[in-house]
């Protein structure tokens, strides 16, 4: 299987560092990081990775809006939520706007891999 | 359905369902109701209110039934005659019909949804049809398959799909919606319980059913569950024939409970105030806005404190004006979400003579102060309490008729409901004019159950043995009865009042009655908390500070013996503390490994070592009094849900207390 190009989207510095070491060490590949939603969706037209990691509250554009336009752009894109705990209105949005899947924070490796893998079907 | 009168149905439904819900309990009050009262104008207007307004929709299932009740409750109140039993009983029937029938319209107009979008359809090929110029509208690509405008084709097979949301699962309402879109990609969703919205954080796992009109096979329907995490137990097979109602389709209706905000129900001689339904989500939603502005404006006046003088002082009164402003919003979100008393006491009037008739008693209830408002929170916990209070109160207090005629007591018992504000309380009170606790009974229990001993027991007043009925497991009635009893005692009331920051209390005379106090906050603040355990105590943390959980071996780096040192973090150097130093408290953990939970505090992130994490639990968060308050890495107080207290951290106060530690430490 060619190796799984993944685009991580947070605001947080932190949560894109542990992010990229949970996918590097499973074997993905990180295609690339964006830190607001209006440099996701161009990340995401210019890299077209198999997934991406999208958090829900960032500057300038909210990670709803930046899936929304990413569903646009690819109707079968794969974007995985990363949400706090009690934002789960804001996941349903997310997923009404076409959102794959989601996680909760605090989250381990070995929690994020077990849903990408399940939403990739591996 | 008449066509075009589908602009009002939600209007109609809203205010049918208030309506009949009022009528059901002032029905029951119709009973005793003096000849000529206000009650028979009341429910002679619901009911032809209902009426009027199903006719100019359109439903004549409504119209027939009201105009039937209408006629008989008009020639009851000509005659002057007290109703009798059945009477009641038949016009409680006609309320619960009618309130079925009510639901059906709702129902019928999720239903016209679909019509809706075959609107949408049409729209959209025509929009095809131009040259493209600007983007087409979006189109959510889970809805192409399955909304196409068809009817439901009654040749289809019908599937029963049952599946499990896993225990840990943390959003069980997100988890539910991606079933569903999968379920509706695969053919007609014709009904799925509970809906993702019922679902919205009742965490702890749930059994979810559907029915699903689809030519696929039961195969390809259980193959499309393999992708859904947190989602067990999968159950696919064919539906008995006649399955299910008519399809709806459940995410085309607005979410959420519809609520009047304002408190403005119509008053009898009164014009009714201007009120705008809102969805009691959309008020949480405002209130937890509302109180991150409050905690950006603390973190902007933290900013300012490193201003330069000569910028300061203007920059802090700008910030002190804001704050006030958002404070004020804060107030005033919380008070729209202020929901009366009678939202709980409503059904009441029938629950208890149900109750009282299946017991062979007589209780009248009665309701004071049901306008007393409380926060949506406090009376959404509350349901469950007072029902159980109200059938205790049934279930033991109240003698039988005869036993009460033969102590010389009138035969129905009066059972008050009284609820009133006090300063920033409002206190609920439960009294029965039963038979009163068994005084007696409950000291020998709490002796035979081991909870006290027999000499203590003889020492205790009158007041204190009352009180050992909220003891758990204690119980004055040998067996359980069907009504209360079964292992939920009022142990479990106490637990759930304190849990909401209030105070249960009791008073009883032999003979005379009971009475049960609550004594609840009007606001509460409710905090989701990560529990762990150091030295023996149990601790909570906010958990929208805790950024990961993990587990770091120190053995290998010179034992326990560390107040402040690094350890890599996925790869990243992160400062690390150990709360039992921090709190000069023993470590109780095992050697080896020791969970840390990662914090972030105003761009901050640090590791705080633990000795277990345990759990986590939604709690209502109370402040700290003093002199607690003067605690640095102390954020307030709760009760769990066990009843157990706990002291909730602050994570920037343990930071800062740790830093100064280290810098004294340092300086040394």
């Amino acid at each position: 299987m060619p190796q799984r190009r993944v685009l991580i989207v947070d605001d947080a510095l932190f949560m894109r560092n542990t992010l990229r070491d949970i996918f590097t060490n499973a074997g993905f590949a990180v295609a690339g990081e964006a830190d607001d939603g209006v440099q996701a969706v161009n990340l995401f037209r210019e890299l077209k990775p198999d997934l991406v990691t999208m958090d829900i509250v960032m500057p300038y554009k909210s990670g709803i809006d930046a899936t929304r336009e990413i569903v646009q752009l690819d109707p079968a894109a794969v974007v995985i939520m990363c949400s706090a705990l009690g934002q789960e209105s804001l996941v349903m949005e997310a997923i009404e706007a076409g959102a794959t899947d989601f996680i909760v924070k605090p989250f381990r490796g070995e929690d994020v891999l077990a849903v990408v893998k399940k939403v990739l079907g591996e | 359905m008449a066509e075009g009168a589908h602009k009002y149905l939600p209007l109609f439904v809203a205010e049918a369902i208030e309506h009949l819900t009022a009528l059901a309990s002032e029905l029951v009050k119709l009973e005793h109701e003096p000849r000529g009262g206000p009650l028979w104008d009341s429910v002679f207007r619901r009911l032809h209110s209902v009426k009027g307004s199903a006719a100019t929709v359109g439903l004549p299932a409504i119209v027939a039934i009201s105009h039937a009740a209408e006629a008989l409750i008009g020639k009851l109140k000509a005659s002057g005659a007290q109703p009798d039993r059945t009477q009641i009983d038949l016009l409680l029937q006609a309320t619960d019909a009618l309130t079925r029938e009510v639901e059906r319209a709702a129902a019928e107009l999720k239903r016209e949804g679909q019509g809706a979008s075959s609107l949408v359809a049409l729209l959209e090929n025509a929009s095809k049809a131009l040259p493209e110029i600007t983007p087409p509208p979006a189109v959510k690509p889970s809805e192409k398959p399955a909304e196409k405008p068809a009817a439901l084709d009654p040749a289809l097979p019908r599937l029963d799909v049952f599946f499990s949301l896993s225990k840990t699962c943390q959003a069980p309402g997100a988890r539910a919606l991606i079933a569903q879109r999968k379920l509706r990609a695969l053919g007609t969703l014709v009904e799925m319980e509970p809906s993702p919205q019922q679902l919205m954080q009742k965490k702890g796992g749930a059994r979810v059913s559907a029915l699903l009109a689809t030519a696929r096979s039961l195969d390809e329907v259980r193959a499309a569950f393999s992708g859904i995490p947190e989602v067990e137990e999968v159950e696919v097979r064919v539906a008995p024939l006649g399955a299910g109602p008519a399809p709806e389709i459940a995410a085309d209706e607005p979410q959420g409970q519809l609520r009047a905000v304002g408190g403005a129900i119509s008053v009898d001689d009164g014009r009714p105030e201007a009120t705008v339904r809102v969805r009691a989500q959309a008020l949480d939603q405002l209130l937890d806005q509302a109180a991150e502005v409050l905690h950006g404006i603390a973190r902007l006046r933290e900013s300012a404190r490193k201003l330069p003088e000569s910028l300061a002082g203007n920059f802090e009164a700008e910030i002190d004006r804001l704050r006030r402003t958002a404070r004020e919003l804060h107030g005033r979100v919380m008070t729209a979400r202020l929901t009366p008393f009678s939202a709980l006491t409503e059904r009441l009037p029938r629950a208890v003579r149900e109750m009282a008739h299946r017991l062979g008693k007589e209780v009248d209830l009665e309701v004071q102060g049901s306008e007393v408002e409380l926060d949506r929170t406090v009376i959404d916990a509350l349901g469950d309490p007072l029902t159980h209070l109200v059938r205790n109160a049934i279930d033991h207090g109240f003698e039988t008729s005869a036993q009460r005629a033969a102590v010389h007591k009138s035969p129905r018992g009066k059972l008050l409901l009284h609820a009133r504000r006090e300063r920033d309380k409002v206190l609920v009170e439960i009294s029965d004019d039963g038979r009163g606790l068994d005084v007696a009974g409950l000291r020998t229990r709490a002796v035979e159950m081991g909870a006290l001993l027999p000499g203590r027991a003889a020492e205790l007043t009158e007041q204190q043995c009352l009180e050992l009925a909220f003891l758990p497991g204690l119980s004055t009635r040998a067996e359980a009865t069907d009504l209360s009893g079964r292992g939920v005692g009022l142990d479990a009331v106490k637990a759930a009042v304190e849990a909401l920051g209030g105070k249960l209390s009791v008073r009883s005379t032999a003979g005379r009655g009971s009475q049960f106090t609550l004594e609840l906050p009007l606001s509460v603040s409710m905090a989701n908390l990560l529990l762990v355990q150091v030295g023996g105590e149990l601790y909570g943390l906010p958990l929208h500070r805790v950024v990961v959980t993990t587990e770091h071996d120190l053995s290998a780096r010179g034992g326990e013996g560390f107040e402040a040192r690094s350890i890599a973090v996925m790869g990243q150097l992160l400062r690390a503390y150990s709360l039992s130093k921090l709190f000069g408290l023993p470590s109780l953990a095992p050697p080896g490994p020791r969970p840390f939970a990662v914090l972030e505090v105003d761009g901050i992130t640090f590791a705080l070592s633990v000795d277990r994490l345990v759990g986590q639990e939604e709690a209502v968060l109370k402040p700290l009094f003093p002199p607690l308050d003067r605690i640095k890495g102390l954020a307030g107080t709760t009760v769990l849900g066990n009843g157990r207290p706990l002291l909730v951290l602050d994570p920037r106060g343990l930071y800062e207390l740790a830093e100064s530690a280290a810098r004294l430490k340092g300086a040394a």
